[in-house]
């Protein structure tokens, strides 16, 4: 399966799977966005951009074109 | 003296701490990137006196930002000495990504220790950590400190006297090797890869150290963003939020502001009946006493700007207002984090010009920059006021609006349209390639602490009346001086003259004396220099001389004025400027030489003019050269030119 962030169920528990190689990347993993992490996409700002996260156990705010570099799985941990 | 830094995450409590420590008073609220500067305090341990450097928070060494690069630069010891030990600060409620830096600083080897702060978050959140296995993994002394509240700050103490070398799960032999070549802007391979290993180490510890943790239960925060994001509400909350801000500030203000005004009348007319009369007593009355107190007025409304501004921050809801409007603030070359110094240039360009730092992207930084300034700052409030109370009642209706808040409100949107308008065309002009980026972390709502705001605020109102105080006074003393004397030739044909009309009209021959003296003063004189350039937006050469001695600030304008117009001698009654301007006539038409259009022209000139020597510095500090705040001055200066000279066109057909 291969959804990014942008595109997954509000409210819903996901993993991260894996990060898209790009200029993004360190940034991310240093936000803690690493695979294995839980994240739930909360709700986005007015015209749907930026979006926020929870990643682990902190919201984080990234915009859509950011957060199409994470790529999720749904979780497998309950 | 031992030099120990405060190392950690964004808005991690690393500001409040070192003000427990410290005993100062830096800036801290409820938004990363508070701290942008370092700031060092001196305190005293049982082994001896000790420096403490509070610094700006960052996620990870590899910093991209201005005010993460200053923390990178302090470790690696470029242009400062590398600090002889650090206290890590670790948001409880976060372990895992603070735990990222901790590991990268460690390979440093500097010997360290750490201060666990947001325990009680992390309580309410279920989230138990275990200290001592913590203690173990790091090989570090940890220990549990809330800043906010007293009770624990002995053992932030003892945690700074007990730092050793931790341990260091090294991951690269060359880490400050590469670490520094990162730093000096070389591309560096396979950072992120480091990264997620590090993550996998720290995930060994976090099962180690974590007992409980119940980070799926729904907190307030999120229902509260619910509200706050919302299409329709999360518009309509901003926009109510904003309005609330300036609303707050003019109706919580008055109040206090009749009251200080009061006192300084009464102060004055003390001074008349105790000062000799003469050149001395007008001096202290008009020129200081009457610039100082025209500023010292403001301070309630200065007050609670700031007050507001903090709370917002310090609730967190500041960094909700980036989020919902990065949207927007994108399509003009901006960030959403540039909404948090554009709403802070309402109180001051200064520190809101600092505060751009925490935006990545040099184009989108450098465009909030330059149109910070536009935004109406509190020392204009002074000017705004006298001009709209000079020209306009406050009885006065124009169609449904009430005139004096119609154009109160419309000076500041004209600073805000013209900034839009202006980021426009930076964005265009400008040939950004560098990625813009938005990655913010949205922290949790809190009850913002009033106390820490009131102080903070207050803080910022003293620095603003020292440095106003200090401004004023200079500037009286030029300009009483440069007032008083002049080429001794016009000052006898003034005095002659004077004699001559006071015989003919048999009235208020002080009142005649002291106007043809001033105009033959070498005021006079500067003023009449640069009347030509000013008549067409409808000032005479008594404004052009306040105009002139406000561009070293704005404020000193109604200093100026007050000197200008000093009350004759022996006028037994104390006049307000006010007053005395408006009683002023043009003599070619007969109206009111300072009216409606005079007003208007000379706000909407304050409005975009860049008359603030401190903002022009600390542009130049940030940018790094004069180009910017020169070209500033000018094309800021030219926008405001033409303006006035529209406004005073229009309107002189309607007044
Ligand atoms: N609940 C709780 N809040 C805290 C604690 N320590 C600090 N805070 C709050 O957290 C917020 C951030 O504090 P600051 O001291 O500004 O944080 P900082 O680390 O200096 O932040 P930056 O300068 O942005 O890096 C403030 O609103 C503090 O009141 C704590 O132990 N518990
Ligand atoms: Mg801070």
């Amino acid at each position: 399966m291969n959804i990014t962030a942008t595109h997954i169920e509000i409210n819903k528990i996901y993993e991260i799977s894996s990060l898209k190689e790009n200029d993004l990347t360190l940034k991310l993993a240093e936000m803690g966005c690493v695979p294995g992490t839980e994240i739930v996409k909360l709700y986005s700002a007015p015209g749907g951009d930026p979006i926020a996260f929870r990643i682990d156990s902190y919201i984080l705010g990234l915009r859509k074109s950011e957060a199409e570099n994470i790529f999720v799985k749904e979780s497998e941990l309950v | 003296m031992k030099r120990i830094a405060l190392i950690g995450n964004p808005n991690c409590g690393k500001s409040t701490l070192f003000n427990r420590l410290t005993g100062l008073s830096q800036k801290t609220s409820n938004l990363p990137g508070t701290t942008v500067e370092s700031t060092s305090g001196e305190l005293k341990l049982k082994s001896g006196k000790i420096e403490l450097i509070d610094l700006p928070g960052i996620y990870s060494l590899f910093a991209q930002s201005e005010d993460e690069r200053l923390v990178v630069s302090t470790l690696l010891g470029i242009d400062v000495p590398r600090p002889d030990a650090i206290v890590f600060i670790i948001d409880g409620s976060n372990i895992r990504r603070n735990l990222l830096l901790v590991s990268q600083v460690a390979e440093l080897g500097i010997p360290s220790s750490c201060i666990l702060t947001m325990a009680d978050t992390a309580k309410r959140r279920s989230i138990d950590i275990d200290i001592k296995a913590l203690e173990s993994e790091l090989g570090i002394s940890v220990t549990v400190v809330n800043p906010r509240s007293d009770k624990n700050i002995q053992s932030a103490y003892l945690s700074l006297e007990n730092q050793t070398v931790g341990n260091i799960i090294s991951q690269n032999d060359n880490f400050e090797h590469r670490l520094r070549s990162f730093y000096e802007g070389n591309k560096e391979r396979g950072l992120s890869e480091e990264t997620l290993k590090r993550y996998t180490d720290i995930e060994k510890i976090v099962k180690k150290v974590v007992i409980g943790s119940q980070t799926r239960k729904r907190n307030n925060t999120i229902k509260i963003d619910k509200y706050v994001t919302h299409p329709v509400f999360g518009v309509v909350i901003f926009f109510l939020v904003m309005m609330a801000l300036f609303q707050g500030v003019f109706a919580l203000a008055s109040g206090p502001m009749d009251l200080i005004e009061t006192a300084f009348n009464w102060v004055k007319i003390q001074i008349d009946e105790f000062l000799p009369n003469g050149m001395w007593a007008d001096f202290v009355r008009d020129g200081i006493l009457g610039g100082i107190s025209g500023v010292i007025v403001f301070v309630p409304q200065i007050f609670i700007l700031f007050f507001l501004i903090g709370i917002l921050e310090d609730s967190g809801y500041m960094v909700r207002a980036s989020f919902i409007t990065d949207r927007i603030m994108r399509k003009i070359g901006l960030n959403g984090r540039s909404i948090i110094p554009l709403v802070g240039g309402f109180a001051c360009a200064i520190p809101s010009i600092m505060a751009t730092r925490t935006i990545k992207n040099k184009s989108e930084r450098l465009i909030t920059m330059l149109v910070v300034p536009l935004m109406s700052c509190s020392a204009r409030l002074p000017v705004y006021f006298l001009l709209i109370s000079l020209a306009i009642p406050a009885s006065t209706f124009w169609g449904p609006f009430h005139a004096q808040t119609f154009v109160m409100t419309s000076a500041y949107f004209a600073g805000i349209f013209v900034a839009l308008v202006f980021a426009l065309i930076y964005k265009f002009i400008g040939n950004d390639k560098e990625k813009s980026e938005f990655i913010l972390e949205l922290p949790t709502y809190q009850n913002p602490r009033i106390q820490t705001v009131i102080s903070q605020a207050w803080i910022k109102c003293k620095t603003f009346l020292s440095e106003a105080g200090k401004v004023i006074v200079v500037i009286s003393m030029i300009l009483w001086a440069l007032s008083s004397f002049g080429p001794e030739e016009a000052m006898k044909t003034a005095h002659l003259k004077a004699v001559e009309l006071s015989q003919i009209n048999k009235k208020d021959s002080a009142q005649i004396h002291n106007t043809q003296k001033l105009e033959a003063s070498y005021a006079g004189h500067l003023g009449k220099f640069i009347e030509p350039a000013i008549k067409p937006l409808g000032y005479d050469w008594k404004t052009g001389i306040a105009l002139i001695s406000s561009f070293a600030a704005r404020e000193v304008f109604v200093g100026t004025m007050s000197t200008l117009f000093q009350t004759p001698e022996d006028d037994d009654q104390v006049k307000g400027i006010r007053t005395k301007m408006q009683a002023e006539i043009n003599p070619t038409t007969g109206k009111p030489l300072y009216g409606v259009p005079y007003a208007i022209s000379l706000i909407f000139f304050y409005a975009f003019a860049l008359q603030c020597v401190s903002t022009m510095a600390v542009i130049k500090k940030e940018t790094g050269s004069w180009k910017w705040p020169v070209a500033l001055f000018f094309i800021y200066g030219g926008i405001a030119y033409i303006s006035a000279y529209t406004a005073f066109r229009i309107l002189s057909h309607y007044f």
